[in-house]
């Protein structure tokens, strides 16, 4: 049974399409929701914690109706908001044991809860420090604690790696993968970072402005090899144009024709035209594909918006 | 795949992994949902207002104020445990609250950006909305642990001039038993007048989330239609200027306790005194008042970006 599904959901406000008629059906795992800055991922997370009404569409949500059902699902759903979030005058256990009695659960369980998901999250020893004395990375685990409290069965974590350095952001990275494959929570997990989603999901939802782009699974869509990689002296532009004269798709960037290409790769044609136009044939390499390349090739137009938020 | 993946790992860990850690735990337990979590809220919020749980600044502001709220009937206390004889009758249960306004201003203009300022503050609004609440769920239990609060000042002493004007007459049984008709209301005005005060200090406190903004904006609220209304009704004799002191919150609260404790005549310095509207007519526009501030109260927080 998938974990949540949407149907032609669309959120419109006055002034634009947040979302539109997106379809996405979720198995159990680790997801990322990809897309630039406004591309609708918030408005997603918003319409599934049944925060908002759909202008259009239904979706469902471990079996709630997002439309009438928003507190029952929202008792079985985390959330970890990419803002501060964190009321600094408290201590971390008596904050996140106050979010799970809002979760409904009693104030007993909800103190043992909240040591459990600290210690989880690596803070069981800072656990009864004042949040207003935790680093950067404490307090992004301290904002997932709270997510985990009342052992949710979906959570969804907006950039969960915001502000953190490099070293943070593994550790971070590791107890998303762990949270979701040992304790089997789903966690859906919006980025603009591929380089995460690669390293982390296991599945993959690409949507930009507010259309779903791609979804499928991360193995799937990294293992094919559908690139060619073309690295020519001259001028690749030419090469290009010649290619997409004959039907096929391809860019450029650097020195290299990026060309893609389902099925046999039609190596004979790139030969042939190297050799027209005259140019030096550097090297021809079938690449594996990346998450970059959904961008480079499917859409040129969210290359330039998401490429450069992506990790070395 | 996932569960392969899943499974691959967790044998991993198990195996590599060390002492401390127990492996994750369930919960099977009770999800008690919308009652429990509005609870929850309506408790902490109030604990949050008079600083327990945190540091002993955050506890000084309220407690002083308490202390100056219970002064007039904490000497009646005094007074009949000293002088106990004959009937001395400092402070009666309808003046009272005339007698602390300016304490119940400042207090409601300092508690009240506590109780709903501070999750706006913390940008932790977020966290409430994504839980087993609704907005208004939020908003109400805000506005109870307002109204709770306010009570502390104003049930809490009326209850203790009830026991001091009981000792005076050196015969506390039949003193009770005599005014027992007062309990009404001393309830029904400390109910009345905590609810119009916190959902004008609650509006107000919503606003915004500086602190300081919103206790000069309460004060405010209360003080500048207390003198205008004052002014008004003083210097401009009789007609229709004289409905302006149904603009002073805290005039209101007066009336009605005149209205519920049936006092026909007020002291000459009252401004209720000065005017000639019957009584119920505070009850009306107090309840006008307060119902107005509710919904504003709500409909701010239908519309607050988490």
């Amino acid at each position: 049974m998938p974990v949540f599904q949407t149907d032609a959901l669309s959120k419109i406000y006055p002034s634009v399409r947040a979302l539109d008629e997106l379809s996405v059906s979720i198995e159990p795992g680790i997801v990322g929701l990809v897309g630039a800055n406004g591309a609708g991922k918030s408005t997603l997370i918003k319409l599934l914690l049944g925060l908002i009404q759909p202008t259009e569409g239904d979706a469902s949500v471990l079996g709630y109706d997002i439309r009438t059902q928003g507190l029952e699902l929202r008792q079985y759903v985390g959330y970890m908001p990419e803002h501060d979030c964190l009321p600094p005058e408290v201590n971390a256990t008596e904050f996140v044991a106050h979010m799970a009695q809002i979760s409904g659960l009693p104030a007993a369980a909800a103190r043992e809860r909240a040591s459990e998901a600290l210690r989880h999250a690596g803070l069981f020893e800072a656990r009864y420090r004042q949040i207003a004395g935790y680093s950067t990375g404490m307090k992004q685990r301290a904002k997932l604690a709270q997510a985990l409290v009342h052992d949710p069965k979906l959570v969804f974590l907006d950039e969960p790696t915001n502000g953190l350095d490099p070293a943070g952001r593994d550790d971070m990275l590791d107890l998303i993968r762990r949270t979701g494959h040992e304790m089997g929570i789903t966690i859906v997990m919006a980025t603009h970072l591929l380089g995460e989603i690669e390293r982390t999901c296991d599945q993959l939802i690409v949507i930009d402005a507010g259309k779903l782009l791609h979804q499928g699974s991360v193995a799937d869509f990294t293992a094919a090899t559908e690139v060619l990689e073309i690295e020519l002296t001259g001028d690749p532009e030419a090469l290009a144009a010649r290619l997409v004269a004959a039907g096929l798709e391809a860019t450029t960037e650097g020195r290299s024709v990026y060309l893609r290409s389902d099925g046999d790769a039609p190596f004979d044609l790139v030969r042939d035209s190297v050799v027209e136009l005259g140019l030096g044939l550097v090297r021809i390499q079938q690449r594996r594909r990346t998450l970059e390349d959904l961008f480079r090739i499917e859409t040129p137009l969210a290359e330039t918006a998401l490429t450069s938020g992506v990790e070395a | 795949m996932t569960t392969d993946q899943g499974s691959q790992h967790a044998q991993t860990s198990d195996a590599s992994s060390s002492i401390y850690d127990l492996g994750y735990r369930r919960y099977e337990g009770a999800r008690l949902g919308r009652r429990q979590a509005v609870l929850a809220l309506y408790r902490e919020s109030l604990r949050a207002a008079f600083g327990l749980g945190r540091s002993t600044s955050a506890k000084i502001g309220p407690a002083i104020l308490i202390l100056f709220a219970l002064v007039p009937a904490l000497i009646q206390l005094a007074i009949a445990a000293l002088v106990p004889v004959g009937e001395i009758e400092l402070t009666s249960h309808h003046d009272y609250y005339g007698g602390v306004k300016f304490i119940l201003a400042l207090y409601v203009g300092i508690v009240a950006p506590d109780i709903v300022g501070r999750d706006q503050r913390n940008r932790s609004l977020t966290l409430y909305f994504t839980r087993a609440i609704t907005r208004y769920d939020y908003a109400l239990a805000k506005l109870a642990a307002m109204t709770t609060a306010v009570l502390v000042i104003t049930l809490l002493p009326q209850l203790l001039l009830f026991i001091g004007n009981a000792l005076a007459v050196d015969d506390f049984g039949g003193h009770a038993a005599e005014n027992w008709d007062l309990i009404f209301p001393i309830f029904g005005t400390a109910l009345f007048g905590s609810w119009l005060l916190a959902s004008i200090g609650t509006f107000i406190g919503a606003q915004t989330s500086q602190r300081a903004f919103a206790t000069v904006g309460i004060l405010v609220a209360f003080l500048l239609p207390l003198t205008v209304a004052l002014v008004v009704v003083q210097e401009i004799d009789g007609g229709w200027t004289d409905l302006f002191v149904f603009i002073s919150p805290l005039d209101l609260v007066d009336g009605v306790t005149y209205w519920m404790f049936r006092v026909d005549t007020q002291p000459m310095d009252s401004i209720v005194a000065m005017t000639d509207y019957a009584l119920s007519w505070y009850a009306v526009a107090g309840a006008a008042f307060g119902l107005v501030c509710t919904g504003l109260l709500l409909r701010r927080y239908r519309k607050v970006q988490a």
